[in-house]
């Protein structure tokens, strides 16, 4: 009997608690509309006067962001000290995480279930979850400062995108200790070459790299590259190009969708996974990984210190080369949201603001090489502050480490061809592309 | 009618008076109400990750194929078996991880059962100091090995890496079988958990008499008959309840095979977790099923097995085979190498790492230029400078690292303490109703975590406890309790182990004599196994401070060390990194001198020396 009773009892206990779980997000319908309506109200507002509604809002409170990035955490003393120029009283208490593992967006779904949110604001990248997970469900709204609409020409409330913080970009680098060169984006993927890049299921913007290929503007690329190759090279990537043709077009892809998906089975089968950039960086600058090179974000060179047998000056910007021909690495967005329960929105939109808007809220991030911001006044105080582009310069202004000599978003876009992120793009091929480069089998040393 | 009343009066009564008896007893009202908690604790968590696997999530495989974005469909199986990706997702990475886990079992029960068999039956020198230097590997993070072995083993020509110690010094490069995949992920792993099959072999070893082997040598048995026909026999309950321990913590090690380039369900759930959810909910149930066979598997094998009495009444003697002179010279100095190379390497290697400009550059090595070293990793204190340090401060003054070593210090503690308490008392409660099905049942619910793999305990939790009313992502609470469901199995089978030795007739005198029952058990009971007990609460505490796969979902960096650390380490800052790996050690082994000067517990105690 008490078997009976005491399974009973167990039996409720877990179906009550599992029964926790089935809570839909559809319950926080007056807060949406509430965020939504603050956003609404925000995006006609300048920096100062959304400053004023902050202040008021969350004077003493705790705000609570969420990030791919760690610089939140940088940021959020700056946006205090700033808004305590209008009210030396303001005080803000933060707590800044950064989840790995692409946490953020089982965090950022939990939190959603709530009426009231925990976090305020998010930083925020991979377009293709964003669009399938996290806008289309209606969990993150996207507020567009006034600012940041003039600095770019458009209408806040016009305008369709996300509200991107900045670009990061990924540059092919090699280390320049041999004789090897690469002068064409075809080189990476040549017979026998192994690039170190972070696995494509560690960091799934990887993957949006390799759906951005299709599209075809950049395949366009890779056709153009692929025609300035020598007759020989040409020979050996051809046969891999048309046993893909008919892939190509089961895909939907356009006229020159085979020669990217050439690229991308002849990168998939070939990367040397690794598990981040930084050790691919500490690999590359050693003076004994000769003729190795790797695809990973460009501003980990900022961190390398000079030895006896590790410099900047072992390796070598692939695009940055006299005559190197398509694509020189890719391009992906840290976008800003805010939540659509978010517990303190006008904090998060004056946040977002002064982050996106004003040359001191961005330096967390643009104190550095290879991020760029969206919004071109600030980009350009950026570099007069922080002179990026002769980074590599010693005092005398003589070219020290010519690597450091970040050359902008303008020259990565235009002469680097740096393939850019497109959320929606990405979200569309997902699962036909994606599926397809699931099954590639990954490279493994023999 | 008359008589009819009385009766049914007296049937209450008599029921009354037998519910009143039965919880009377303390063990029978622990056992229920412990019955219940754990049940709920350890079914709920897997009824959540069941209905995972059947919801749809939307931007995921399941949405995309029912064009829905909420509801429940099969799809997630359907294509997880059938599709064209089921080798890649589901076969592959399914029988890697059986073979990761035998082959691990393999490893630590050869590696650690001879190091016992030596240690406690021949007349091996430097006894002692192996015996406490052996469990270092188990006392560090397991994927420490792992990055050691790569420093040690990767080479540009053959890892298209810079080149590890071994080939920058000696110019000697491994092959890629021993650099990656199945090999090194089973050594690190099967090194990892050898000190398990050394204390459990060890302990059979140390109390088994020596008679029996005497018995055939007199009878002119060759001696590999001896060993297959009675010394292992006498140890095969040890090699079980090892190959019970080792399977389900290899199975769910996420760090060892993401680090040494293998596929395993762990690795493929956290890869297959963004686009294929409810996919990897399925391989997290798989992992689960797998718990659960094993502990089937070992209690079929308790039920057959025959009689394994190693301590009995008469007097039994411990006869060391003897190693010769120079034998036991020269096999207690191969074992001071391999230990010097398990144990002592990587903590030298650590710190050592502490003091390179750069991660892995070992420039001081090749020109013994002290310019070459570096204090920066320790002492800088802000991080405006670009000091090549990635924006982060010096380790003694990182508050992220404090931090999170607070949290760890407390999380420990607090498993340490609840899952310690309630192991315990099952234990004590199991050993008073030994034949009661229902203490059998507590006994082994208790135990079923242990044997889940800690990722998919830990995705079970998570997505328990991810809802509207009960969100506890990255909160102490969601670590604590998870800690202490997975942590009691440690606690609960030693206390029972320990329980089991005891005579009843000792509480039982106590009881005549109308002792409490707090009394009883603070007076009698633990002071007399307070050995057992404490490492029933030292072991929760010292698996907690570095566990990484089961809380790498639960929490963000900087909450804990592990998962600070295993961010470091991503993040290839391994000066920080192996910073951190330091601190657990020295706290490790603070905490575990404590308790071994306070209480004489130890977790090598009585095997060796």
């Amino acid at each position: 009997m008490k078997k009976i009773i005491a399974m009973a009892l167990a039996l409720v206990m877990v179906l009550a608690l599992v029964g926790c779980n089935g809570a839909a997000p559809a319950a926080n319908n007056a807060q949406d509309s509430a965020v939504k309506q603050v956003i609404k109200e925000a995006q006609g507002m300048t920096l100062e006067e959304l400053c004023k509604k902050a202040i008021e809002e969350s004077n003493g409170a705790t705000f609570y962001g969420v990030g791919n990035s760690s610089r939140g955490k940088s940021a959020l003393p700056l946006f205090i000290e700033y808004l305590q120029t209008i009210d030396p009283n303001y005080t803000l208490n933060f707590e800044w995480q950064q989840p790995k593992n692409n946490k953020i967006f089982d965090q950022l779904t939990a939190d959603s279930l709530k009426d009231k949110g925990t976090f305020a604001v998010t930083l925020i990248q991979d377009g293709n979850q964003i669009e399938s997970k996290m806008v289309k469900t209606g969990i993150l709204d996207t507020f567009i400062p006034l600012d940041w609409a003039n600095a770019n020409g458009v209408k806040a409330d016009e305008y369709n995108g996300y509200l991107p913080l900045q670009t990061l970009n990924k540059v092919f680098e090699y280390n320049c200790t041999g004789s090897k060169t690469f002068t064409n984006c075809w080189d990476f993927v040549a017979e026998g070459e192994h690039g170190l890049f972070m696995d494509v299921d560690s960091e799934i913007v990887g993957k949006n790299f390799l759906y951005m290929l299709t599209q075809e503007k950049y395949a366009g690329y890779l056709k153009e590259a692929f025609d300035k190759l020598p007759a020989d090279k040409q020979a050996y990537f051809k046969p891999v190009i048309e046993s893909l043709e008919a892939d190509a077009k089961d895909l939907g892809l356009g006229a020159n969708g085979a020669y990217a998906l050439a690229w991308i089975k002849l990168w998939v089968e070939n990367y040397m996974a690794v598990e981040d950039d930084g050790p691919i960086c500490n690999t590359l600058v050693s003076a004994s990984a000769t003729d190795q090179f790797g695809l990973l974000v460009y501003s980990k060179l900022r961190s390398v210190e000079e030895s006896d047998t590790v410099s900047k000056n072992n390796i070598k910007v692939a695009a940055y080369q006299d005559g190197f021909e398509g694509i020189g690495g890719y391009g992906y967005c840290h976008y800003m949201f805010v939540p659509d329960n978010s517990p303190l929105p006008w904090t998060a939109c004056a946040f977002i603001a002064f982050i996106t808007c004003t040359v001191d809220g961005f330096s967390a991030w643009g104190k550095d090489m290879g991020g760029y911001s969206s919004n071109p006044t600030v980009a350009a105080g950026t570099e007069e502050k922080y002179g990026h582009s002769k980074g590599g310069m010693n005092e005398a202004g003589e070219v020290e480490f010519e690597c450091k000599n970040d050359r902008g978003y303008d020259w990565w876009v235009n002469n680097g061809k740096l393939v850019i992120e497109d959320p929606a793009y990405c979200a569309s091929v997902a699962f036909t592309v994606g599926s397809w480069i699931e099954m590639l089998t990954k490279y493994k040393p023999e | 009618m008359q008589t009819a009343a009385p009766t049914r009066a007296m049937k209450r009564r008599i029921r009354l008076n037998k519910l009143k008896t039965f919880f009377s007893k303390p063990q029978n009202l622990i056992l229920l109400i412990l019955g219940i908690v754990l049940t709920v604790t350890t079914v709920a968590p897997i009824i959540a990750i069941a209905k995972d696997t059947i919801s749809i999530h939307p931007g995921t495989i399941d949405a995309n194929i029912t064009g829905k974005t909420e509801g429940y469909t099969f799809a997630n199986y359907v294509d997880l078996f059938t599709s064209r990706t089921a080798k890649s997702n589901l076969w592959t990475p399914l029988l890697n991880t059986v073979l990761l886990s035998t082959i691990s079992c393999v490893v630590s029960i050869i590696f650690g059962g001879v190091f016992a068999f030596l240690v406690t039956r021949t007349n091996l020198k430097f006894r002692k100091y192996l015996s406490s230097i052996f469990i270092f590997p188990y006392i560090m993070p397991q994927w420490t090995l792992a990055v050691v072995w790569k420093n040690l083993f990767y080479s540009n020509a053959v890892t298209h890496s810079a080149d590890g110690l071994l080939a920058s010094v000696f110019h000697i490069t491994m092959p890629a079988w021993w650099c990656q995949g199945l090999f090194p992920s089973a050594m690190v792993l099967g090194l990892h958990y050898a000190p398990f099959a050394y204390i459990l072999i060890g302990g059979i070893f140390r109390n088994m008499d020596a008679n029996l082997e005497e018995a055939a040598t007199i009878l002119d048995t060759p001696r590999w008959k001896t060993m297959f026909r009675i010394t292992l026999p006498m140890i095969k309950p040890a090699i079980l309840s090892t190959v019970l321990l080792v399977f389900g913590s290899a199975m769910g090690s996420y760090p060892v095979p993401h680090y040494l380039n293998f596929q395993t369900l762990s690795t493929k759930y956290i890869s297959l977790n963004s686009s294929r959810t409810g996919e990897a909910s399925i391989l997290a149930i798989i992992m689960m099923v797998f718990g659960v066979a094993i502990l089937l598997a070992n209690q079929l094998t308790l039920k057959s097995r025959k009689s394994y009495t190693t301590v009995t009444g008469k007097s039994g003697q411990i006869s060391r085979f003897n190693l010769g002179k120079t034998g036991k010279y020269v096999i207690g100095a191969i074992f001071i190498v391999i230990t010097f190379f398990t144990s002592i390497y990587p903590i030298i290697s650590f710190a050592f790492e502490t003091f390179l400009p750069n991660p892995g550059d070992y420039s001081f090595l090749y020109t013994g230029n002290v310019q070459n070293l570096t204090t920066k990793w320790w002492i800088t204190a802000e991080n405006v400078t670009e000091n090549g340090m990635y924006g982060q401060q010096g380790m003694l003054y990182n508050k992220t690292i404090w931090h999170a070593y607070g949290g760890t210090l407390l999380v420990s503690v607090a498993c340490a303490l609840t899952a310690g308490t309630i192991g315990t008392l099952i234990g004590y409660a199991v050993s008073k109703n030994r034949r009661n099905k229902w203490a059998n049942y507590v006994n082994n619910i208790a135990f079923l975590p242990y044997l889940m793999p800690s990722i998919a305990v830990g995705v079970a939790f998570f997505i328990l406890f991810s809802n509207k009313y009960v969100n506890l992502f990255n909160t102490y609470w969601l670590l604590i309790i998870v800690g202490t469901v997975k942590y009691i199995p440690f606690a609960s089978r030693a206390s029972l182990n320990s329980m089991l030795q005891l005579s009843g007739e000792i509480e039982e005198a106590a009881i005549i004599q109308d002792i409490p029952w707090f009394k009883r058990m603070f007076r009698i009971i633990v002071p007399i196994q307070k050995s057992s007990i404490i490492s029933g609460f030292m072991l929760p505490f010292m698996t907690c401070l570095r566990e990484l796969s089961l809380f790498l979902l639960l929490c963000t960096q900087g909450y804990i060390l592990s998962t600070t650390l295993d961010y470091f380490d991503e993040m290839g800052l391994y000066a920080f990194s192996s910073g951190i790996n330091l601190i657990l050690i020295v706290t490790i082994l603070i905490f575990n001198t404590v308790v071994n000067k306070v209480t004489g517990a130890s977790l090598d105690e009585g095997i060796g020396g």
